[in-house]
């Protein structure tokens, strides 16, 4: 992939930060996909990073696809209205997540419980989630498309 | 594990599982599906609507993977998969089409919106999700609808024996929903009958709704309850409003993408304004659609895939007594001619006023609009007579030589328009009634005096 950037405007880092649901897509060595879901994200300052945090319970072969050099594509969904992009791009490593971020994953759920609550699903049962402990990677945005169903789902969005 | 382990509900799309797909230059891909079907113990079905980059990578790459999620819970499974093939016809097709069709036709997208392909893959591992979860208890689920054994023979057995002895269609309708709710909690449900032309369908009878919805009409080929008629399948549809939702969602990205402002409105849904879970089923004899029974649910989780198959066996039965009891009626009556009784005399107290509108085709009860189409026209007769000649005893045989009515020579739907107008005349005007004095035989009864005022 060539080594694009792209820089989110406001309403995707609204949607990023929002209570999307969020999955994270990557492949091991044998381009064999690995889907897990992230427990929260940020954007980062530029506007060219956004950093996503994935339970360790269940991101070990992600953390393992991202160790060994693997694409990285992340996806996120607005409950309310099935808003969604997919973010492509290159995560260098992964690394422990700091207090704030940490923090940041709480408020994530939260908000993730309430969107859900707006669909009918029980706040008891997405609070189980678990969140901790989990690492963090950094993915530089090297491309975004839409992925809102629909015909234009695919297309890749005129960002940066 | 094996795919058969997974609870039943995981595949009812509650929580929509993510797909994660591999492009051969690398590039992962990771998107939502909208259904997912199990075939066997070996093989799901998955639907594709859009080529998109998902479809792209599994026709270069053929390996997948898939987490699917229990509602009740939030307990995820990881399946590997193994693209195998896509179907665009045959059973499996049409079965993951007839949902989307639905959706379609009720958003007002039909045509447009379309399953593109079913998309099969063999199934290569199944595996628990570990760690998904912080490990504390589950809130108290909600009490059981009820604690009646649902045994699916028994259920089967009281649904049979209850239906087995209706008289006529009115009592065969009402007998069906009673045991429907005795036997499996099924609060609310319709049946729709075709009318003369096979256009259209009304609803002859509602249990659990309030009575205003019989006699609403929907378009055979429309909406939920359209498409079941015109396909002859069955659909079971849980979390509709969040199918409705998905399918609102393509159709504004439609109306964005190409201008097209042209889609056709939204068919409203009968009955529930919060039904969660609906089924329908159509009621086939032989060649011929009688009708189709509709239930829902304001639970998201209602309807599961037995009670499918238990609602198919039972939709045979109603099918086959149905067109029994609605050819024994016509058979009877025309062998009969045409009682002579007396008429019971009306109070004078008060007079009830009818006016049909010719054009129109319509009856006013009072100030209220009753009916309209052959149901109108069949009260129009009788009060016509009655108020002319006293006469209150009536047949279906007389009705079918009337030409006022207008019925077909054959297949004439009277006993169906009959049943609906009786229930009309339940609700809007107490006052008159047309109860069965036997089979294919009725009579006016009238609480106070009636006129009927004709106006072209």
């Amino acid at each position: 992939m060539p080594q694009e950037r792209a820089r989110l405007p406001d309403d995707l880092v609204d949607l990023i930060e929002s209570g999307a649901s969020q999955l994270i897509g990557t492949a091991d060595a044998d381009h064999r996909a690995e889907g897990v879901r992230a427990v929260g994200a940020l954007v980062a300052a530029d506007r060219e990073h956004v950093t996503l945090f994935v339970p360790e319970a269940t991101g070990a072969r992600t953390r393992a696809n991202i160790e060994r050099g693997s694409l990285v594509a992340a996806t996120f969904c607005r409950v309310r209205d099935l808003r969604t992009i997919q973010i492509k791009g290159r995560a260098p490593g992964t690394r422990p997540l700091s207090a704030s971020e940490r923090a940041a994953s709480e408020r994530y759920l939260a908000a993730f419980t309430e969107a859900l609550y707006g669909i009918g699903i029980s706040r008891g049962v997405t609070r189980r989630l678990r969140i901790w402990p989990a690492f963090a990677l950094e993915l530089e945005i090297a491309s975004v498309y839409n992925q809102t169903p629909g015909p234009t789902a695919g297309e890749r969005m005129p960002v940066g | 594990m094996r795919l058969e382990d997974l609870p039943s509900r995981c595949f009812q799309g509650v929580l929509p599982g993510p797909l994660a797909t591999c492009a051969t230059d690398g590039t992962p891909n990771i998107s939502y599906l909208s259904s997912v079907e199990p075939l066997d113990g070996e093989r799901i079905a998955l639907s594709c609507q859009f080529f998109n980059k998902t479809k792209q990578n599994v026709l270069e790459n053929p390996y997948a993977v898939l987490e699917m999620y229990d509602p009740i819970t939030f307990e995820a499974y990881r399946l590997e998969l193994r693209y195998l093939h896509e179907e665009r016809s045959g059973p499996l097709f049409d079965r993951m089409s007839l949902r989307i069709d639905a959706i379609a036709s009720h958003v007002g997208m039909k045509g447009i919106f379309r399953l593109r392909s079913a998309d099969v893959f063999e199934v290569l591992s199944v595996d628990r999700r570990e760690g998904v979860l912080d490990g504390t208890d589950l809130p108290p689920l909600p009490p059981a609808r009820d604690e009646r054994p649902r045994n699916e023979v028994r259920g089967l057995q009281l649904v049979s024996q209850r239906i087995s002895g209706a008289q006529d269609l009115d009592g065969l309708l009402r007998a069906l929903f009673a045991a429907l709710d005795e036997a499996l909690g099924f609060t609310h449900g319709m049946a729709f009958v075709p009318d003369e032309s096979g256009a259209r369908l009304f609803v002859v009878a509602t249990y659990g709704y309030p009575d205003d919805s019989v006699g609403a009409e929907v378009a055979v080929g429309e909406g939920l309850v359209g498409t079941v008629a015109s396909e002859r399948k069955i659909l079971r549809m849980t979390r509709v409003e969040e199918e409705l939702r998905y399918g609102r969602v393509i159709r504004a990205g439609i109306q964005r993408s190409s201008g097209r402002h042209e889609l056709t409105p939204e068919i409203p849904l009968a009955g529930l304004a919060d039904a969660q879970s609906h089924m329908a089923i159509p009621l086939v004899a032989g060649d011929r659609l009688l009708g189709v029974l509709a239930v829902e649910s304001p639970e998201s989780l209602a309807f599961e895939a037995w009670h499918e198959a238990f609602l198919e066996i039972v939709a045979n039965q109603v099918a086959v007594t149905m067109d029994n009891v609605l050819l024994r009626e016509r058979e009877e009556t025309e062998s009969e001619p045409p009682p002579e009784r007396p008429s019971i005399p009306s109070s004078t107290a008060a007079v009830k006023r009818f006016r049909y509108f010719v054009e129109e085709d319509c009856l006013f009860a009072g100030d209220e609009y009753l009916i309209r189409g052959v149901p109108a026209r069949v009260l129009c007769h009788v009060l016509r007579v009655h108020t002319k000649t006293g006469r209150a005893d009536f047949t279906n045989r007389e009705l079918r030589l009337e030409p006022f009515l207008g019925l077909p020579s054959y297949r004439d739907n009277l006993e169906s328009r009959l049943v609906l107008l009786r229930r009309r005349l339940e609700q809007k005007c107490p006052e008159v009634s047309l109860p069965s004095t036997g089979r294919g035989r009725f009579r006016i009864e009238t609480e106070c005096a009636v006129a009927l005022e004709e106006r072209a």
